[in-house]
């Protein structure tokens, strides 16, 4: 008989909020933790889903209101598993959660982002813009309440937002809390990370201004992102007419990602569709080597296919060098059809880069097998253990949505075995 | 465009993939070599289409397509394949097959392309030297004749009679079969390539003259920089080795006319002063020779994993260059110490020279012919404008 009843949900993407809400929803405790301090994951980041284009709120913010109706999930932000032990039915969580030093008294007025002196990187929009240390993601963030990033803020030495802050919602002496949990069943949720640009160097990852990746894209073409949805480029604040994306970058190489990360194609096709419409003159050109659309999504390929303002070239592009003086970025492929290598120039360029599952560097303290490119083998996860989502191998939105719902029953039966 | 029927010639696949070219199916025609090869047309590039020929099987395409010998293997498409195909490794294979198919005759090719025939091709030369030094009694009670006490070479074999003949002979057969290979070459080029404009043929050649001396393609190479620096090394010390041949005949020729009884009264010392020209270059060729060769090996190794190790005939080639070499610095340096060893050095330089020579047409040393022959070609038919 399993002794614990409750369920702990790791990662609070989109895959683990809905194992979360569909598994309290039946009639289970559930425990949600994140490691960053808003729920949501990486679809909070994007501009819209394919294939229907329309925004993430669209099924985040039910989510949320799902989770506040319901009396039966707890959750923690900024916390991460330090230890497991038992088996199913019983198991001992050991969670430390960081410091957000806001408490719940916070409005999310934005006083103490103004009186922040210390600008960071903004770690949500991939680094294209400063944020202060007191921040909050994004106007639809959850929970709404500010973050102070403890590794960027000074400390009571500052202090500045504290006397801004006219709610008295900042602690600056919070303290790392070890929390531990008794549960029956634990889902693995916690997702993808961009594959490092870096290490593309014949594509000028992380070198060349105007070659951005398609997570990048998302935020620029997002209307809370850094240009308020404008499409510009990073270099100069130019509107981006003629945009190259680059498929397969880093994906299906077994220098980089040996395997198809399943998105970058329908997120290319769909990132064409951000540029073609607010710009009706612009250009999208998508270098490929397949079109790989599986199932129902060919379809949309047809549909972006036939606009006259996007065109597709097969061949795979291995170079891309910066024009001097303008910012403009020369693109080399050969465009196999032709049989001829070309150079063409563009205002920016999107890299189509692929997923890489968290558990490439930071493995669960489960027992538990991982593939050489560090995906979770679901046959060698012990009892009660479950993984969704990206974990298992790179999925698309609504097949981490399935997957999730499907997991609600397994982690049920490992509470009522 | 026109209906094509293409037959894939399966053997031919096989061969590619026999003759180094295991991981030729693994490329899945993404274009990311031709992208990154700094040596390719823009029109038409390769190595892509040689992949993608090569899959199916065209061998006549292959054969007579100049692109095989424009490569020059700098690996950088092996080392940014996403799929481990090694394009580079790929067409080194397909260069030795063209070679094997033009060469003349061809059965030596195939013997010099397989190891197990190797110590029978250095027995040829082994052989007729061990039978000279017995007809001259050396194994037996006959001393070799010295100068003086001092070890002087050409009292051991007479040079006119068992090097300049011999040598002249084999470099001869080696030139007229090298002729006949790349002539061949040609044909198949021109029967592959038939619409292509012609410009003037004595252009071609001195542009290609001026890109092998400067090693301009070479040196666009990336992931193996230093490899133009070796190769270097090599052709020059080889030139120099060339140029102090020349010399060192051409200062024993009053030493023949005497001894061939044409003019009892010439002075057989006239041109000895030729060794203070020869010999300084002789020595310093073959430094850079050694060098280079060091060089080349010690590239490979450092290469080895973005551009694979290479072959039995890659190394088969570089091996005999640095025996060469090795052999060849041994027998002045122990002549000079006026050891008894330096003969049996001496012996052992003179039969990989041999097999330097008498097998050129067949071995990777062909590719001189058969990339300079491409060059040409190339530029002469508009491909290669650069």
């Amino acid at each position: 008989m399993a002794e614990n009843k409750k369920v702990l949900v790791i990662g609070g993407g989109f895959s683990g909020l809905t194992a979360a809400v569909e598994t309290a929803e039946a009639g289970s405790e559930v425990v949600l933790i994140e490691k960053t301090p808003f729920l949501g994951g990486r679809v909070t980041q994007l501009n819209k889903y394919f294939p229907k284009l329309c925004p993430p709120n669209c099924g985040l913010e039910i989510n949320f209101r799902r989770i506040k109706n319901s009396g039966d999930i707890t959750f923690h932000t900024l916390a991460e598993v330090e230890k497991i032990s038992g088996q199913e039915g019983n198991f001992d969580v050991t969670v430390t959660v960081k410091p957000r030093f806001v408490n719940d008294k916070c409005t999310g007025c934005n006083a103490c982002a103004e009186a922040c002196p210390v600008e960071m990187p903004d770690e949500f929009n991939f680094g294209l813009n400063m944020t202060k240390a007191a921040y909050i993601t994004h106007n639809q963030a959850f929970p709404f309440k500010y973050a102070i990033d403890g590794r960027s803020c000074k400390g009571k030495a500052c202090a500045k937002c504290v006397e801004a802050c006219k709610y008295d919602a900042i602690d600056l002496d919070m303290k790392p809390e070890t929390i531990t949990l008794k549960v029956g069943s634990i889902i693995l949720a916690s997702g993808w990370d961009p594959y490092d640009v870096t290490k593309l160097d014949n594509l000028g990852g992380g070198k060349i201004k105007n070659v951005i990746t398609n997570m990048q894209m998302e935020r620029i073409a997002s209307p809370n992102g850094p240009t308020g949805g404008k499409i510009l480029r990073p270099s100069d604040g130019k509107e981006a007419h003629n945009i190259a994306f680059v498929q397969c970058a880093g994906s299906r190489d077994e220098n980089h990602l040996p395997y198809c990360s399943f998105i970058c194609c329908m997120a290319s096709l769909k990132q064409a569709t951000y540029v073609r419409e607010q710009y009706p003159e612009s250009k999208a050109e998508i270098f490929y080597i397949d079109i790989r659309t599986p199932g129902r999504y060919e379809q949309f390929y047809w549909k972006v296919k036939d606009d006259p303002g996007v065109t597709l070239t097969k061949g795979k592009v291995a170079r891309i060098t910066e024009e001097a003086g303008t910012g403009n970025l020369i693109v080399e492929a050969e465009d196999i059809l032709s049989g001829k290598k070309v150079k063409r120039t563009f205002d920016m360029v999107v890299l189509a880069t692929g997923m890489v599952p968290s558990t490439k560097d930071t493995k669960i303290p489960v027992e538990v097998k991982y593939t050489p490119d560090g995906f979770v083998m679901p046959a060698t996860l012990q009892k009660g253990v479950y993984a969704i989502g990206t974990l298992k191998s790179p999925v698309d939105v609504a097949k981490s949505v399935q997957e999730a719902t499907g997991v609600a029953i397994k982690s049920i039966q490992s509470v009522r075995r | 465009m026109a209906e094509q029927i293409i037959k894939p010639d399966l053997n031919f696949i096989n061969d590619v993939i026999n003759a180094g070219g295991e991981s030729l199916k693994k490329c899945y025609q993404c274009s990311t070599c031709t992208v990154v090869c700094n040596v390719t047309p823009d029109d038409k590039p390769f190595p892509r289409k040689e992949m993608a020929l090569a899959q199916w099987g065209q061998k006549d395409k292959l054969f007579g397509n100049p692109d095989i010998w424009l490569c020059h293997q700098c690996s950088d498409c092996t080392a940014y394949c996403p799929r481990g195909a090694k394009p580079g490794e790929v067409l080194g294979a397909i260069r030795k097959l063209s070679i094997e198919e033009f060469s003349v005759p061809g059965f030596l090719a195939k013997m010099v392309n397989n190891p197990k025939f190797l110590l029978v091709l250095l027995a040829v030369p082994a052989l007729l030297y061990i039978l000279i030094i017995a007809s001259q009694g050396f194994f037996g009670s006959v001393d070799i004749p010295t100068e003086e006490g001092k070890i002087v070479y050409g009292k051991f074999l007479f040079s006119l009679y068992y090097v300049d003949t011999i040598f002249t002979a084999t470099a001869l057969f080696a030139v007229f079969s090298l002729f006949l290979g790349v002539t061949k070459y040609w044909k198949a080029m021109a029967a592959e390539n038939p619409n292509t404009k012609t410009g003037s043929l004595g252009n071609a050649i001195s542009a290609t003259i001026v890109d092998i001396l400067g090693h301009n393609r070479f040196r666009k190479c990336e992931v193996t920089k230093g490899r133009a620096t070796a190769h270097m090394l090599v052709f020059y010390s080889f030139i120099g080795l060339f140029i102090t041949t020349i010399l060192a005949f051409a200062r024993v020729i009053p030493e023949y006319i005497h001894h061939l009884k044409i003019s009892e009264s010439i002075d057989v010392h006239q041109l000895d002063w030729l060794a203070y020209i020869y010999k300084p270059i002789g020595n310093v060729s073959a430094a850079a020779l050694m060098l280079g060769i060091l060089l080349m090996m010690s590239n490979r190794f450092k290469n080895q994993e973005k551009a694979g190790l290479g072959s039995y005939y890659d190394w088969l080639f570089i091996s005999l260059v640095a025996g060469v070499g090795i052999t060849g610095l041994l027998a002045q340096f122990l002549r000079m110490a006026n050891t008894v060893a330096a003969y049996p050095t001496y012996v052992a330089h003179l039969c990989l020279v041999f097999f330097l020579f008498a097998y050129a047409p067949f071995s990777k040393m062909a590719h001189m012919a058969y990339r300079t022959t491409a060059m040409v070609y190339t530029k002469h038919s508009g491909r290669d404008a650069e």
